[in-house]
């Protein structure tokens, strides 16, 4: 009877993992093998088999990428604003979900906390027509610095290259804080209460109890986060959001700032049609990332112990 | 040891002050953007882009959304919008829902390997350029599957929908066995309704994805009849944009702006998006927490 290890009794089980399998295989196994590519001659008019039957070019691809003048500053733009965003949007849900679990109004708590996870839910199409009717150079917080006399003419927050990186760290931050709140307040429901009692009656007061019980009992989940921000650090950390804020936040008057590697792969491969050099690019992109979060992981196991793998 | 101990301190108040200030301020930040492109949307167009104003319509219309329900190229993306989110959804979830339920079960032959898999695909890929080539090659390219059928399958949901199942008690589907039942019966009539709180967060999930997607549209589509409404969102603020100042721009249409037009589109995305996620509220607090906390 116990003759659940064989194949053909798991057959309907396997079937459904299978399924997953093919569509693995199809649509992310397959493409894989589409690297090849960046190191041959390949052109779109040669259809499919060309990928195989073009002449080999070895690393000409990655030269022209390297001594291209785009080169330092798609790195600059893609670590800079990868990197900036760890250290900013990673701790404010830590410290938000801290905030509303201190809240004792329970409606206040939660109409709080169900209007922040809104933002998450809209894509960055709409943020960017918000911000547009927000930040532009006649928008509501334009209008009313100028109005006020705090500045003599209109912010070019959507413009300015300088200004870029703290705008997509923001608009970051507006819209995925809450969302990530939702595991951390959900760690900190998760301590027990007769710490808080057993530290209040020892004279404890809030601060001191936030710090040496919230903080250590969310020390856990803290670093489950932190794995999955770092393991997405080039795609823009938890919220994956530097793709879309690079295309649709970016323009050609802040393009210094805000091209990063992946949407100047799009532009080059599927724009002008450089198949070959935009997958070369892609691969950068990947080595760099790889490098970044095995470094990233040897220093977090130096200082706390604690690493991904 | 009955004694109060919640006395408040002069702490205690601060702490209070500062709490509720910061509340106030994210009540504030995240819900009056919304609800100012609600309140220029219903404004006359030519009367907004006079500036001014900040707290209720000035001049009330609901112009902006006549036009927009009478303009073709909207209508169209809103359907294409629509049919997207309906049928992506339901093959999205139940292709993800029973991968994952499959790859649950511990004593799987050769489940090792498929994990493997999973876990080399979640975190490695060939990037869009041999992707787009693949898609071109199952003539996916300029299709409304491409919609559906490449993306079906998260491996990222997949690992959180393991996870799910495997807090289900096996003797559920056991019992089932022995009375007679398929492997795809179980699934569908045992395993499905009691997975309901997960279920509902894939539906979520995947849906808002679905409805929020842009770049397929732009990149792997060029039928324009096949644009969904965040693509044409996109494309009439790119071209808002170029003009220096947004506001003024557009053509007039009697008191309708493109760009108030625009804004009736933005809050025709949104309003779907504000009325469901509240209702799912208790199902995805529990569902990203099974993603995230178990391995």
């Amino acid at each position: 009877m116990k003759n659940q290890k064989s194949f053909r009794m798991q057959l309907p089980l396997q079937v459904f993992a299978l399924v997953g399998m093919i569509y693995l295989l199809i649509f992310n196994i397959i493409p894989m093998f589409g690297i090849v590519m960046a190191f041959k001659d390949y052109d779109i008019s040669m259809g499919i088999s060309g990928i195989f039957t073009s002449k080999w070019v070895g690393m000409k691809y990655f030269k022209e990428f390297f001594a291209s003048p785009n080169f330092a500053q798609l790195v600059r733009n893609t670590v800079g604003i990868s990197i900036y965003k760890l250290i900013f949007t990673f701790p404010i849900p830590i410290l938000f979900a801290i905030t509303i679990n201190e809240m004792r109004n329970i409606i206040c708590k939660k109409v709080v906390q169900t209007a922040s996870y809104l933002p998450h839910f809209i894509s960055w199409v709409i943020i960017g027509g918000i911000a547009t009717q927000f930040l532009s150079s006649r928008g509501v917080i334009n209008t009313f610095l100028v109005n006020t006399g705090l500045t003599k003419d209109p912010i070019g927050f959507l413009t300015d290259p300088n200004l870029f990186w703290g705008f997509a760290v923001v608009s970051d931050i507006w819209k995925e804080m809450g969302w990530w709140a939702i595991i951390f307040s959900a760690a900190i429901v998760g301590i027990s209460p007769d710490l808080y009692e057993a530290a209040e009656i020892d004279g404890a007061s809030r601060l001191q109890r936030i710090w040496h019980i919230t903080l250590p009992g969310i020390r856990e989940t803290t670093v489950v986060v932190l794995i999955l921000a770092l393991g997405n650090l080039f795609g823009g950390g938890l919220s994956g959001s530097n793709f879309d804020q690079s295309f649709l936040l970016g323009n050609t008057m802040n393009q210094s700032a805000s091209e990063i590697i992946q949407s100047y792969t799009f532009r080059v491969g599927l724009s002008q049609g450089r198949y070959a050099y935009a997958t070369a690019v892609g691969i950068v992109q990947s080595i760099i990332s790889l490098i970044l979060i095995f470094s990233s992981n040897t220093i977090s196991k130096h200082i706390s112990g604690l690493g991904i793998f | 040891m009955r004694k109060k101990i919640g006395r408040r301190s002069t702490e205690d108040n601060i702490i209070d002050a500062i709490i509720y200030i910061i509340g106030a301020l994210v009540l504030f930040l995240t819900i009056y953007p919304f609800y100012y492109i609600l309140i220029l949307s219903l404004n006359e167009g030519t009367d907004a882009s006079l500036g001014g104003i900040y707290f209720f319509p000035r001049k009330f219309t609901l112009e902006n959304y006549t036009f927009f329900f009478n303009d073709d190229k909207w209508i169209k993306a809103v359907i294409i919008s629509v049919a997207r989110t309906v049928i992506g959804t339901i093959f999205g979830t139940f292709i993800t829902l029973i991968v994952s339920y499959g790859l649950s079960f511990e004593n799987l032959k050769y489940r090792k390997f498929y994990m493997t898999v999973v876990f080399i695909c979640m975190y490695f890929g060939g990037g869009i350029i041999p992707y787009y080539t693949l898609l071109k090659f199952l003539h996916l390219i300029n299709s409304f599957w491409v919609y559906v059928i490449p993306g079906a399958l998260n491996t990222f949901f997949v690992i959180v929908g393991i996870s799910f199942f495997r807090g289900i008690h096996p003797s559920l589907r056991e019992s089932a066995i022995i009375d007679g039942a398929s492997e795809f019966q179980v699934f569908l009539r045992i395993i499905c309704p009691i997975s309901k709180p997960f279920v509902a967060t894939m539906i979520l999930f995947i849906g808002v994805g679905q409805w929020n997607s842009w770049y397929d549209s732009a990149f792997f589509i060029r039928d324009q009849d096949l644009r969904t409404m965040s693509y044409l969102l996109m494309e009439a603020m790119n071209k808002t944009n170029l003009s220096a100042s947004a506001a003024q721009s557009g053509i007039t249409i009697s008191t309708t702006t493109s760009l108030s037009v625009q804004l009736a589109a933005m809050m025709v995305t949104v309003l779907p998006i504000i009325f469901i996620y509240p209702f799912l509220q208790k199902y995805f607090v529990s569902g990203i927490m099974i993603g995230s906390v178990k391995e």
